[in-house]
């Protein structure tokens, strides 16, 4: 079915809470911004998707993040499809919540890898019904057999946003440059970012890594946008090439400080290792993460009270450098972050 | 009393570039100057999370600093001064070329051919270079489910030459792998079903040339032959060839054998443990300096 826009949207300015009310519906397809469990997830925002209880949600992204972590800690996710399922690197690599969720058979899991996932996305996000892609030819990820979707008898059509199949491999037909592989177009209901700064009309600017946020954005029927900070719409557009998102893509804006954490958001706060730790092993058995839950997710009046919890020494080692954009105060090892003024490389070859 | 950063900046061609001893570096060190004696100074490299970055960040301090670091969340030739946890680290980012996204690093960089080396972990490899991060057993019931590729089956299959750091132990070197992420020089053709050699079913590709060149494991560092078959190179000091065939599920080719790994020179070990992890987060512990090298550290 093809997508008819031809719409500017005018943003509205929500709270978190509304925000949520009316974006998230029970079985829809949502992408979260970030790279990751480490940076820009937007944590807040499935913090209170899971509060409002909402269920079998469709979670199409890059990556695992400390969204889907807690998305799978309650089971909210029926479908993730995915390029990467760990979510917290070197402070817990593998989800424990999605393995235990997936090995019971309570959700599917659909595999693609990094480059393919960006350009489904792409494809989605430049209005393309499909993009080819190389790699990687001979493996099990474009095995026929190892289709989730089509094994479950998703891919009938009837889903708007499912493609009918996983990818299709085929000759080259213009430059004889061998096989490639066609990968259908993400189409999400729901993209949510978290970003640096939006303004009062839904320009959005962060700073740091992209990851595909642009194309997540254009890709999604529905943008919600969450900040650190709203500021003047002028503001933004005094410098126009640093900004990422086009206001009318956006629909909904929520400011919301510290909304990214445990995760980063350059120039504004490091990522919180202690914290993911916290959760990787609360995550290996029920009792615990049970405990966790309500201590961190119910029992917080609100984000302000969960961001009131974390205590004022946690967020004063967080807080990013100005030049740098993280912390080096943060003890994320043994010891100290040395007091670096340049790379060694560049010390001793230039650049 | 401890030195500042510059102090150490100067000591560092003071501190002779010879061999060290076995009993003077930890296994992590030697896994870590092994896989970034991979790296040559022209090297576009594309680095994965973990023991990789370590090795990347470890060669572009020492041996090759004109090599060019992409992270794949985004980052073209970050110039790192504290070493990354993720690829998304922002620590990645510092003072990099230009800054975008996946379409970047995995479309205008990976495939249209810029990348000379891959750098890249797993949970198991097989026999001809096919690594494994997806699933043990069943892919749809497994025994155990990893978190899936993420960027290793693009970069491990398109980057001219790919070097895996997987540690060492039978159910990790497979004949074949239960579920393979990223293919080998061998792999399976799904349009005739055939195994065949990653030449062919890459032909005419660009990237049909490309793949594994060496595997840096807890024991030993391994390299491919011409059928694209992994044999052993070189053993890491303290280890017998016995021992690297036990902890292999194949017959292992080790008639290629050139002798010990060399191990990390004073100077390598100064800059991995000043410079490249003086914060411990990949390091378990900073072993201490021998009386010599001690000795020139306090003169100067």
């Amino acid at each position: 079915m093809p997508r008819i826009r031809g719409k500017t949207k005018t943003a509205e300015i929500l709270t978190l809470e509304e925000a949520v009310k009316k974006h998230v519906k029970n079985g829809i397809q949502i992408a979260f911004s970030g790279f990751t469990g480490m940076n820009r997830n937007p944590f807040a925002f499935s913090w209170e998707v899971v509060r409002q209880g909402f269920k079998d949600l469709h979670s199409i992204d890059r990556h695992g993040s400390c969204c889907t972590w807690l998305l799978n800690a309650v089971n909210a996710i029926k479908i993730q499809e995915t390029d990467w399922l760990g979510w917290g690197e070197m402070a817990g690599k593998i989800d424990l919540n999605m393995e235990r969720n997936y090995k019971a058979g309570k959700m599917i899991i659909e595999d693609y890898a990094h480059g393919a996932m960006a350009f489904r996305f792409l494809a989605g996000a430049v209005g393309a019904p499909f993009m080819p892609y190389y790699a990687p030819l001979g493996s099990d990820l474009y095995n026929p057999k190892y289709d989730a979707l089509g094994r479950a008898g998703l891919r009938d059509g009837k889903n708007p946003r499912i493609p009918k199949k996983k990818f299709i491999q085929m000759e080259d037909p213009f430059w004889g440059d061998g096989e490639v592989v066609l990968l259908p177009a993400a189409r999400p209901n729901l993209a949510v970012l978290h970003v640096l700064q939006v303004g009062d009309k839904g320009t959005a600017r962060w700073r740091g890594i992209g990851t595909i946020d642009k194309e997540i954005a254009f890709a999604a029927d529905e943008v919600v946008v969450v900040a650190e900070e709203i500021v003047p719409e002028g503001e933004l557009r005094k410098y126009p090439e640093t900004n990422q998102v086009a206001y009318f893509t956006v629909d909904t804006i929520v400011e919301c400080p510290w909304g990214a954490f445990p995760s980063a958001v350059p120039f504004c706060y490091d990522y919180d290792v202690p914290f993911l730790r916290s959760m990787d092993a609360a995550s290996r058995n029920e009792t615990d993460l049970k405990k966790w839950l309500d201590e961190w997710v119910f029992g917080p009046k609100n984000w302000e009270d969960f961001v009131v919890k974390l205590g004022t020494k946690r967020l004063l080692d967080l807080k990013a450098d100005s030049v740098t954009g993280y912390s080096t105060r943060l003890l994320r090892g043994k010891k100290p972050a040395p007091r670096m003024k340049m790379a060694l490389s560049v010390a001793r070859s230039g650049y | 009393m401890a030195k500042s950063i510059e102090q150490l900046m100067e000591l560092i061609d003071v501190i002779p570039d010879e061999p060290s001893k076995v009993g003077e570096f930890i296994l992590p060190e030697l896994m870590a100057v092994a896989s970034a004696h991979e790296v040559r100074n022209d090297d576009i490299v594309f680095a994965g999370t973990g023991l990789p970055m370590v090795g990347i960040m470890t060669a572009n301090y020492t041996t090759a600093p004109k090599a060019m670091l992409i992270y794949e969340s985004g980052v073209c030739d970050g110039k790192t001064m504290h070493v990354p946890m993720s690829v998304c680290d922002h620590r990645a980012a510092y003072q990099c070329s230009t800054i975008g996204g996946l379409v970047d690093t995995f479309g205008f960089f990976l495939q249209s051919g810029y990348v000379t080396l891959g750098f890249l972990g797993g949970a198991s490899v097989d026999k001809y270079g096919g690594v494994n991060v997806t699933s043990i057993g069943d892919y749809y019931k497994p025994t155990h489910r990893f978190t899936g590729s993420g960027g290793n089956s693009d970069i491990g299959t398109m980057a001219k030459r790919v070097v895996y750091i997987i540690l060492q132990e039978k159910r990790r070197f497979l004949e074949r792998n239960d579920y393979t992420t990223t293919p080998g020089w061998w792999c399976w053709d799904f349009k005739t079903n055939e195994w065949k050699p990653k030449r062919e079913v890459w032909k005419n590709t660009p990237f049909a040339e490309s793949g594994p060149a060496a595997v840096v494991t807890n024991m030993g560092v391994f390299r491919f032959d011409e059928k694209g078959e992994i044999y052993l190179e070189s053993f890491f000091p303290g280890v017998t060839v016995e021992q690297v065939k036990e902890n292999c599920g194949f017959d292992l080719n080790v008639k290629k054998v050139k002798g010990q790994t060399p191990t990390p020179t004073y100077r390598e070990l100064f800059v991995v443990r000043e410079f490249v992890d003086p914060e411990l987060i990949f390091l378990p512990q900073k072993m201490d300096y021998s009386k010599e090298i001690q000795a020139i550290i306090d003169k100067g």
